[in-house]
């Protein structure tokens, strides 16, 4: 399965860091550093400043 | 119905529609005597996938011995041809003239009330775990192929002999916890038979061969349930011997074909080098490769280990998330004989009693879509994780209610209220949003908590005196995915400082996986803040089970942190950045001159 490096960022501690995303695939995020589920998606938030 | 696949399932608990396909087996069961004549004269050979491989069969042939229905078939896949006939040697042999080259698949149609999901598991296959030698080395076999080696019925009428050399090993050793237990191989759980079957397949040597010395390389040895530890005790008693610690390398001896198996003894806390004449992988289960496909055409939602997902652990065992639909055995996660049959029996029973009622009680929590204000977009279709949802191009979409579970998702993905979520409408959240903030909103953590975990956590919290932070309001929604972008907008509008969305972990989520659409949301709405000016940083998610109170009092003090970093001239600004736009008036119509 193809698989992608992605750029996510924790919307608690700011720890910026760097994953690879499988296509499709279904997984529970949270901050390797604080353990917070408030990640967000960088990658695709840079897609919807380019579309706005 | 066997020797047949499911296709295509649709419809709902009390009706739901099954396309079988009934597959060509090229042999009438019912003329067909089991004679194997047929069997004698055809010429092609193929491993048999029964015996593992270990001997052989022939293109036609019955797939096992106990096979229901005793019949033989022709696999067109091993056979030479049936169009044109390129053999034709067993109907030539066939006196109940059986054999039809003219069969073909047929697709069966069955109404069906309920559903079991009993479609096991499959066995791991070790190549990938070089270090043990499996393929590279004749005598390192795994515990399935023991069985067969083993079994009256197997290949070699149950002489217990090595593959190398056909000659009985005297010295044997079992390696446990084998695709089992081992997160690097992406299966960190438990595969549950494996100890209890190599401790029967102890027994079993020391029973017919005596003089065989057996070892067992174990991490743990799991010996639960009735009678299991008395098991674990005679093998012990019967001479095998136990060494904890799994091997690091397996080397064979080219002349002898031995194997030399070195392994460190965490007992002892020392390094061991076991000279064997036989290696026993003792290889655990994972999902069955068709679990995506019923997956699918069920809607069923899988745990984090691959099997299906239960409605309840504890008190819906047995049911899917999915009305109607049942599981049981290995498919539902990995146990013995007895507790599948145990599943089994509950799952038919349960099956049964919903047959018998003729009638179902629905939660009155579900949805209701107005078909007039319906734009007949079909947004709501894709975002029902029950496929409750019907819809034609070009007509108002419509809820099957006996299929919704009430997780409110469709009413938070439709942007033109045509959804209403009884006991959870929109109108019902917003008052409770802006009641809420109606007085010193500055003071206050704003949080969306689901029904079954999040706000059980902060039932959990409070129970067990956990100290946090007094300035939360939490409201209740049945599911995080009920919570739409709106709802979280207006609690900025109100004033909110901080807002959490929060829900079930991915694995625990009561409405299969609409905690995803929950993601996405939030994603989108990081991004809308961001683009008013908002510090996307005041909007949180989070998953929080019913018994992580600890999480839940840990989240609100961070929460509470944040709050006080928020300023008044913030919650001013997203007060004003977040209104709503007006909606554009449509172009004044001209007034034709008469």
């Amino acid at each position: 399965m193809a698989a992608t490096l992605e750029t996510f960022r924790c919307m608690v501690c700011g720890h910026q860091y760097q994953e690879k995303v499988e296509k499709g695939e279904d997984k529970e995020r949270s901050c390797p550093k604080c353990r917070s589920n408030s990640i967000r998606h960088l990658k695709k938030a840079e897609e919807a400043s380019r579309r706005d | 119905m066997t020797f047949s696949e499911v296709e295509a399932v649709s419809g709902y608990v009390g009706n739901f529609t099954v396309k079988i396909r009934r597959k060509a087996r090229f042999v009438d069961p019912k003329l067909c005597n089991a004679c194997g004549e047929c069997a004698k004269v055809c010429p092609v050979v193929r491993p048999d996938e029964f015996q593992m491989g270990l001997s052989s069969r022939k293109a036609i042939h019955i797939p096992f011995p106990q096979a229901v229905p005793c019949s033989y078939i022709l696999d067109m896949n091993d056979c030479l041809g049936n169009n044109p006939i390129a053999c034709g040697k067993c109907a030539d042999v066939c006196d109940k003239r059986a054999i039809d080259y003219e069969d073909r698949d047929q697709i069966v149609t069955r109404e069906v009330g309920a559903i079991v999901v009993a479609i096991g598991a499959d066995v791991y296959d070790p190549t990938e775990l070089d270090d043990y030698g499996y393929t590279r080395f004749d005598n390192v076999i795994t515990s399935m192929e023991f069985e067969r080696l083993i079994c009256a019925g197997g290949p070699t009428g149950g002489r217990f002999v090595r593959p190398s050399d056909q000659r009985r090993p005297r010295k044997i050793g079992f390696v446990q916890c084998v695709g089992s237990r081992n997160p690097k191989i992406g299966r960190p759980y438990c595969s549950s038979i494996c100890c209890m079957n190599t401790i029967k397949d102890t027994l079993l040597l020391a029973d017919h061969y005596p003089d065989t010395e057996t070892v067992v390389f174990y991490q743990d040895i799991r010996a639960c349930g009735k009678s299991s530890e008395d098991m674990f005790r005679r093998s012990k008693e019967a001479g095998t011997r136990y060494v904890r610690g799994l091997p690091g390398e397996v080397e064979e001896d080219p002349e002898t074909r031995h194997l030399v198996v070195t392994v460190e003894n965490t007992t002892a806390g020392r390094l061991e080098r076991h000279e064997l004449e036989m290696l026993v992988l003792s290889v655990g289960v994972q999902p069955p490769k068709d679990l995506a496909k019923i997956s699918g055409l069920l809607t069923l939602s899988k745990t984090a280990d691959g099997f299906f997902m239960e409605s309840h652990p504890k008190l819906k065992p047995v049911d899917a998330p999915t009305r109607g639909v049942y599981l049981a055995g290995f498919c539902e996660s990995p146990k013995d004989i007895k507790d599948s049959v145990c599943q089994a029996g509950a799952a038919a029973s349960r099956g049964g009693a919903l047959l018998n009622a003729g009638k179902i009680r629905i939660e009155a929590i579900t949805s209701r879509i107005d078909e007039l204000t319906c734009t007949k977009c079909g947004v709501c279709v894709p975002v029902c994780p029950y496929g409750a949802i019907v819809w034609k191009k070009g007509q108002p979409a419509v809820v099957v209610e006996a299929a919704c579970a009430g997780c409110g998702n469709c009413g938070a993905a439709c942007k033109f209220g045509a959804v209403t979520m009884r006991h959870f409408t929109d109108e019902q959240i917003l008052a409770q949003v802006r009641a809420v903030l109606a007085e010193d909103p500055q003071d206050k953590v704003f949080a969306f908590a689901c029904n079954w975990c999040s706000y059980a956590g902060g039932d959990m919290a409070g129970i067990s005196r956990l100290a946090y932070p007094a300035s939360n309001r939490v409201v209740r929604t049945m599911c995080s995915a009920r919570v739409s972008e709106e709802m979280v907008l207006e609690a900025f509008r109100c004033g909110a400082p901080v807002v959490l969305v929060s829900g079930c972990h991915y694995a625990d989520c009561h409405y299969i996986n609409a905690n995803r659409q929950t993601v996405k949301r939030v994603q989108h709405l990081w991004d809308t803040l961001e683009r008013a000016g908002v510090r996307p940083e005041r909007l949180q998610l989070e998953w929080i089970s019913a018994a992580e109170g600890q999480k839940f009092a840990k989240v609100m003090q961070k929460l509470e942190e944040l709050r006080r970093s928020v300023t008044a001239e913030e919650i001013a600004h997203a007060r004003e950045a977040l209104k709503p736009k007006p909606k554009k008036a449509p172009p004044a119509k001209t007034v034709a001159a008469v």
